[in-house]
């Protein structure tokens, strides 16, 4: 890992939508810093803008005001050194597993075939190895969204935007999912931005929990999670867990 | 959807042999009742002929038929390939330039409520009693799904996943190419499929008009002579005609798209 520097800067961010009729306010003015190899939640309400929070650092939407900068550079749209996991898998039916996981190759311009080997550790390490020429649909939901894991790492990126990749798993399976993030986590060393409504989950995962605000949308406080690492499930049953749980409930409810 | 036995063809044959035997028994009863009717009431063969007598005709005189049934066919594939490039040509560009869909579609739909056979006459006016009259009555019947149904799948494609490729970089041509035609194929062969059989209604209607060759001219050139037995043989070889056209865009269907369609579609 690198020695402690900023890989994301962002300073006054603001982002109103446009409707018809009206403008909505949906992040009034946004600052945080992440370190290299951080794992940073922005945990807040449903509706609160942490979705458009993570799209606009990931290029993929415009900003109204302020600035993004990854590696002191302002983003202006997708990068190559960034990976985004959304909320559903979004995966392409018609494409094997391990065609999936490649796509970013293909679209970046890449030779797939530099890349074949890679996949495949890919899906070992994500508990995948023996599905690369399954279709998507042969899959459960949780694999799906590992095998969207798998294709957002492919291409090696410093930078993980997850969108409450697991929300729509159930609580079992997202538990274990939870374990395996930061397994990989570990091994990459990757700085993660990961959006959740769930508190325990931002909790379990985190070095650092921003909160926000419901619209319009500021940074209501940031918590420090300073819990030993690597973590297991059992660290949820500790004092130290819930009383980060009990501070960041406060926080939110305001 | 149920996968059948995948324990190879062998079993897949198996399989949709029984499926199809319902339909088979009820056919062979509709010919036999057919036949006992014909006989017993003792119907003029220029009225009904019986099934056995359509048989005999087709057998012995398969070398007219066969004759008339190669123009015909040939013709159908001509308009119904011409209606494929064209109609998916216009359903991209449909989905992607808005002054297409402003200024194109509008027309478009206005052309499709004109009933296509009363143009045959006009086609013949413009380009004599040919081929070429025949194959643009085909054409003009068999497109309107082509345009619709591609732009309609296109259109279809999941927000989420345009974003997704754009955040890997993706160029609008990836986009298309790897997200936006795949998710419109099953709809495209939809759109084949319907196709396929408006280039053959359009085919018959045009050899009607024309009467020139194939067998929507047999057709009307054995009417004249009331030789009813050999209408309806050629009325029957049509019908395969139409059932293997169709069936070979099926198989293409099945190559072509792998994939679980139901979660997409």
């Amino acid at each position: 890992m690198a020695e402690n520097s900023v890989h994301v800067q962002i300073s006054a961010l603001r982002k109103i939508y446009q409707t018809r009729r009206e403008e909505i306010e949906a992040i009034r003015s946004v600052d945080m810093a992440v370190q290299e190899g951080e794992f940073v939640s922005i945990l807040g309400p449903s509706g609160c803008g942490k979705s458009t929070l993570l799209m606009a650092v990931g290029g993929l939407l415009p900003i109204s005001g302020g600035t993004i900068e990854i590696d002191r550079d302002a983003v202006i749209g997708p990068r190559r050194d960034t990976g985004v996991v959304f909320q559903s898998p979004v995966l392409m039916p018609w494409r094997t597993i391990e065609k999936n996981v490649l796509f970013p190759i293909e679209s970046l311009g890449l030779r797939a075939s530099d890349y074949r080997d890679g996949v495949a550790a890919l899906l070992e390490m994500t508990g995948l190895g023996g599905f690369a020429d399954n279709f998507p649909s042969e899959l459960s939901g949780g694999m799906q969204q590992r095998v969207a894991i798998c294709r957002a790492l492919i291409h090696n990126p410093s930078l993980l935007l997850m969108d409450e990749p697991f929300s729509a798993l159930d609580a079992i399976t997202r538990d274990t999912m939870n374990q395996e993030l930061l397994r990989i986590w570990q091994e990459f060393q990757k700085t993660v931005l990961f959006v959740t409504h769930s508190i325990r989950e931002a909790v379990f995962l985190s070095d650092r929990v921003f909160v926000m605000s419901p619209r319009p949308a500021v940074i209501s406080k940031i918590v420090d999670i300073d819990l030993p690492r690597p973590r297991t499930l059992e660290i949820e049953e500790t004092p130290a867990f819930n009383v980060y749980v009990a501070e960041l409930r406060k926080a939110i409810e305001g | 959807m149920a996968r059948p036995d995948e324990n190879g063809i062998a079993a897949q044959i198996t399989t949709q042999a029984i499926n199809l035997a319902p339909a088979a028994v009820i056919s062979i009863a509709i010919l036999v009742l057919w036949q006992v009717i014909v006989v017993v009431l003792k119907i003029p063969e220029a009225i009904l002929p019986t099934p056995t007598r359509i048989f005999d005709v087709m057998v012995e005189r398969y070398d007219l038929l066969l004759a008339h049934t190669w123009p015909t066919t040939l013709q159908c594939i001509y308009g119904f390939l011409l209606a494929v490039a064209v109609g998916v040509g216009l359903g991209i560009m449909l989905a992607f330039s808005r002054l297409f869909r402003t200024g194109v579609y509008p027309l478009v739909i206005a052309f499709q409520v004109v009933p296509k056979v009363a143009l045959a006459p006009l086609f013949i006016v413009w380009f004599g009693l040919g081929t070429t009259s025949r194959v643009l009555l085909a054409f003009v019947i068999a497109f309107f799904p082509m345009v619709v149904n591609t732009f309609a799948g296109i259109q279809s494609t999941d927000p989420v996943m345009i974003r997704m490729a754009r955040s890997f970089s993706a160029s609008r041509w990836t986009i298309f190419s790897k997200i936006e035609f795949p998710t419109a194929l099953p709809y495209i062969f939809s759109g084949l499929k319907i196709g396929i059989t408006f280039a053959v209604i359009g085919i018959i209607v045009a050899e009607f008009v024309t009467a020139q060759e194939g067998l929507g001219y047999l057709i009307v050139f054995s009417e004249g002579n009331v030789d009813t037995p050999m209408l309806m043989a050629a009325i029957f070889v049509l019908s395969v005609v139409g059932v293997i056209l169709y069936a070979l865009i099926v198989l293409l269907e099945k190559l072509v798209i792998r994939w679980d369609v139901g979660q997409q579609l």
